[in-house]
């Protein structure tokens, strides 16, 4: 608007020279930015060229185009602009007329440079209120389409979310609830909408925990998380927060909720699996501290031979001990997937590799061992160290369970984009029952632990992590007293897919 | 002291057992073994104790617990006094409280692995006191 920041813009359009610069003189006097017309028809071109003055000064009676006409064309372009009819004493029912059509004002002549003043101050006053209910009209347009925006788009972000959400009011009632909610709930969306959380969540604890912060008074921002598990045994937690107004008035409730039953799982997994690698460990080193106070309390009674046997016993608890712990490192290798690289691997360098390894062994034991390979294989993709130990695990397992005399054999066969790799021996074989169990960690077969043949119990679930990771699977087959065999199954790497 | 008192080590690790033999030979007690639940039936069965020693867990995590109930079923080994060994406190859940567990476990003294020899001794002589009472 011209008034703010500058001059008033007015426009006196009259055929009157004289009235034309008296009022101008008076205006600028005003300091206003006056321009004049000499007839209706310049005054209207004027006006359409910068439709931007603030009041036209606009007398009635004009030769070419007459006031009421100018006025009916600044009705229709902007009726925002002032506009105060000059009028003669004969015109006055058309002044009248001229306002009924939306004129502001008249005034008639003769005036006074104080009437004049009067008027038009009185114009732009109105022009100024006029322009400022517009702006404040506008602005409220823009902050409620950025308001309805910005809802819209709360409320998206909030459906979006896997957390669940829910708003109550005062009385409890939800009044917002996300698709997350209503499905870790097990609710209908519609049916929570407007109900009475009470009774509804079919959860005690968390309606109570609802509750009890409708009826906190607080001013400072609290949050109060909880655990609890639904009847389909999930377990859910929640983070209730009252929503608090500046007079420290309980306006309602959100509460958002997590469901952490896979992480409660892999919490207990991992403290059974630590519980139970501590009992591993307490073992060997129980037995240890035992033989050795045999000694120190005297009990061997000086029988050098006895004691020579119980130190070699302690020893032999001790490599036990860290052969475990070998173990265990390599399972947590085995789990470390990020920084393991896979190349493409020639299975046959690592599985002569490891034959040969182990055929010492094999020879003291005079056992039949042997490595029957068609080449050319096709390489898989591999991290080589976890193959080595893959096929060091199955191979010496083979060994250590097989009696004197008997057959350990490795083969490999290739079908279907598959290598397979079977390690047969005639050992002491599985019995149904433990068959089940082999994967598991520290699980030892009966049989083996009856024969006194040592182990960790882990060999054989690192060699199924190490599988599972190379995307292959193993397979068991064994006999109790006749032999086992078991059959890695390991994808043949892709050369150039696209 | 003028027969041999009786023991029966059920412990499904060698180790133990031999430890605990040498340790119990030593006092002048009897010592037979035995390293699983079936097997431990089987003895006490055919042979009279004086006292069992037990480990909690062998072939089944509660085997030592199994062993104790089916005692205390039958007549002949109603009140034969057993004492629970074990290394596994947190694992099984059980306190290992008598005043709490005592009338699941059905066992009338229990003790954490390792036990040292002058302890296991000194518990040894004060359930066979207790038995003659």
């Amino acid at each position: 608007m011209n008034q703010e920041g500058g001059k008033a813009k007015i426009l006196v359009v009259d055929d009157e020279e004289i009235i034309r610069i008296g009022c101008s003189r008076i205006l600028e006097d005003q300091n206003m930015w006056v321009e004049e017309a000499a007839n209706g028809r310049i005054g209207w071109e004027k006006i359409q060229a910068s439709p931007d003055y603030d009041l036209v000064l606009l007398d009635l009676m004009m030769p070419e185009m007459g006031g009421l006409e100018v006025l009916d064309e600044i009705q229709r372009i902007d009726s925002k602009i002032v506009t105060i009819m000059i009028t003669g004493f004969a015109t006055i029912e058309t002044a009248v007329d001229a306002m009924r059509k939306g004129a502001y004002d008249y005034l008639p002549k003769p005036f006074s440079p104080d009437e004049l003043r009067a008027k038009i101050n009185r114009g732009l006053e109105k022009r100024r209120l006029t322009m400022e209910a517009e702006q404040l009209r506008e602005e409220r347009d823009r902050n409620l389409l950025q308001l309805s925006k910005e809802k819209s788009r709360t409320l998206t972000l909030i459906n979006c979310m896997s957390e669940g959400i829910i708003a109550t009011n005062r009385a409890g009632q939800i009044v917002l609830i996300n698709p997350a909610a209503c499905n870790m709930m097990r609710l209908s969306c519609e049916r929570a909408l407007g109900a009475t959380v009470k009774g509804l969540l079919e959860n005690p604890d968390l309606e109570q925990h609802i509750a009890e912060m409708l009826e906190t008074v607080q001013r400072t921002a609290i949050m109060t998380r909880k655990e609890f598990t639904t009847s389909d045994k999930r377990v859910l937690q929640s983070n209730t927060s009252p929503i608090v107004d500046d007079q420290g008035e309980t306006l309602g409730t959100i509460t958002a909720l997590l469901d952490i039953t896979e992480d409660k799982k892999i919490e207990q997994m991992k403290s059974d699996f630590i519980r139970l690698v501590s009992h591993e460990l307490k073992a060997p080193i129980g037995a240890i501290e035992g033989y050795l106070n045999l000694i120190i309390e005297g009990l061997t009674a000086g029988d050098s031979k006895k004691e020579r046997e119980i130190i070699i016993r302690s020893r032999d608890k001790a490599e036990n001990l860290l052969l475990l712990i070998n173990d265990l490192l390599d399972m947590s290798r085995a789990e470390r997937k990020i920084s393991k690289t896979m190349t493409p691997t020639d299975i046959s360098a690592v599985l002569k590799e490891t034959v040969e390894f182990y055929r010492n062994e094999a020879k003291s034991k005079s056992l039949s061992f042997g490595l029957e390979l068609p080449e050319p294989l096709p390489p898989v993709l591999a991290n080589q160290d976890d193959l080595g130990r893959l096929f060091s695990n199955l191979i010496s397992n083979a060994i250590k369970y097989t009696p004197e005399k008997g057959s350990v054999q490795v083969s490999v066969r290739q079908a279907e984009g598959q290598l397979m790799v079977e390690i047969t021996d005639t050992g002491i074989g599985l019995s149904e029952e433990d068959l089940q169990k082999i994967f598991g960690e520290f699980f030892r077969a009966k049989n083996a632990v009856q024969r006194k043949i040592s182990g960790t119990g882990l060999g054989l679930s690192i060699c199924k992590r190490i599988i599972e990771d190379h995307n292959g699977y193993i397979q068991v087959e064994s006999k109790l007293d006749v032999g086992s065999r078991f059959r890695v199954i390991l994808p043949v790497h892709k050369l150039n897919v696209n | 002291m003028n027969s041999k008192k009786k023991i029966l080590l059920v412990d499904d690790d060698p180790a133990f057992r031999e430890i605990n033999r040498m340790v119990l030979e030593t006092s002048g007690y009897e010592v037979e073994e035995a390293d699983s639940k079936p097997a431990a039936l089987e003895k006490i069965r055919s042979t009279t104790f004086d006292l069992v020693i037990l480990d909690l867990m062998m072939e089944e995590r509660d085997s030592g617990f199994q062993l104790a109930y089916a005692l205390r079923q039958e007549e002949a080994t109603r009140t034969l006094p057993i004492l629970m060994l074990t290394s596994a406190e947190e694992k099984t859940g059980f306190s290992f409280d008598v005043a709490q567990d005592r009338e699941w476990m059905k066992v009338d003294d229990y003790a954490a692995k390792p036990l040292k020899p002058a302890e296991l001794i000194a518990r040894v002589e004060k359930m066979l006191q207790k038995g003659k009472t």
